[in-house]
């Protein structure tokens, strides 16, 4: 019977080991000089210590978006975190923009179309209708980052935004919406001269598709 | 000594003795196992120095595929701008962001 025990000790100590071990390749805490209570997801963590490790920013700024947590984290071209805000994303699920979405009138996007793509987006500054200034995330489909529209009042944008939960942050055409404040104090003057990198982080596709570099990143680190 | 056990005693000392004898190997036995073991052994090793040798070429591929990735990304950035600031200009109208 204690003969039994031990045995199944050991195998438990056996195959919690690298088990434990794999957990640690694909979560990793977020990188140094990084807010550490935060509390990051491992996808939006294994992607900042990516960017971290090989400078993919090219001294800019740059944000994750991660849609999943309706969280922005915004870094300064030294990879500084400066902070860290809730947004309003697509009310879509989905990593893709449908093509020609861009050329449309928000009336003619179809809701399956209201996503925010996945990906690493170059970003400027620029104008929208109406003279707005905003972040252009990917110009092509019309994804801009910019604060939060009035909107209408079945929308309850600011609600949502200020509501402690991430589960209504769903509600834009495909834009990313973040509060006043908090874009002219730190997305404009950070994103304005240069622009920036902004990395938003998919829904539903593995984020190693989304940004292939993150499987290669730990065997050229040496990790 | 009783009859009894005068009787069994040599019966006992053969038995121990066949048994003692049985459990030994020969020293020949014991060197082909080792030359068998050895020669597995210097396999493995060769086989070992190939992979390591593969997984290094590998790596070193990688790197500079990696390093390539990253000029090509560079230049897409650019060209990404600059097709981008082309296209607000040639607009007719400001684009409407997807609010």
């Amino acid at each position: 019977m204690n003969y039994a025990v031990l045995a199944l000790a050991g195998l438990a100590l056996n195959v919690s080991v690298p088990a434990r071990a794999a957990e640690n390749i694909q979560t990793p805490g977020p990188p140094p000089g990084i807010e550490q209570n935060e509390d990051w997801s491992p996808d939006a963590a294994r992607v900042a210590g990516w960017i971290a490790g090989s400078q993919d920013n090219r001294k800019l700024p740059y944000a994750i978006i991660d849609k999943k947590t309706a969280s922005l984290f915004l870094f300064d071209a030294q990879g500084k975190q400066i902070g860290r805000t809730p947004v309003l994303v697509g009310i879509a699920l989905g990593d893709d923009a449908t093509p020609g979405i861009g050329g449309k009138n928000l009336a003619e996007i179809g809701p399956a179309e209201k996503t925010t793509p996945a990906g690493r987006f170059v970003a400027k500054f620029g104008l929208a209708a109406g003279n707005q200034k905003v972040l252009w995330v990917d110009y092509a489909t019309s994804v801009a980052l910019h604060p939060v529209p009035k909107g209408t009042k079945k929308e309850r944008r600011q609600e949502r935004l200020r509501s402690p939960t991430s589960d209504d942050n769903r509600i834009t055409f495909g834009c990313i919406n973040v509060s006043l404040p908090f874009f002219t104090r730190n997305v404009r003057p950070l994103f304005q001269k240069k622009g920036g990198v902004v990395y938003v982080l998919p829904d539903i596709k593995p984020v190693e598709e989304v940004f292939p570099r993150l499987r290669v990143q730990p065997f050229l680190t040496g990790e | 000594m009783s009859p009894t056990f005068m009787k069994l005693a040599p019966a006992a000392v053969i038995l121990a003795g066949s048994m003692g004898l049985g459990g030994c190997a020969t020293k020949g036995f014991v060197r082909d196992q080792i030359a068998t073991v050895n020669q597995r052994i210097d396999g493995l090793d060769t086989r070992l120095q190939t992979t390591d040798g593969t997984a290094k070429q590998a790596l070193a591929e990688a790197q500079a595929a990696s390093g390539q990735a990253q000029n090509n990304t560079q230049r897409l950035d650019q060209l990404n701008g600059r097709v981008d600031s082309v296209e607000q200009r040639l607009a007719e109208k400001q684009r409407r962001a997807r609010n």
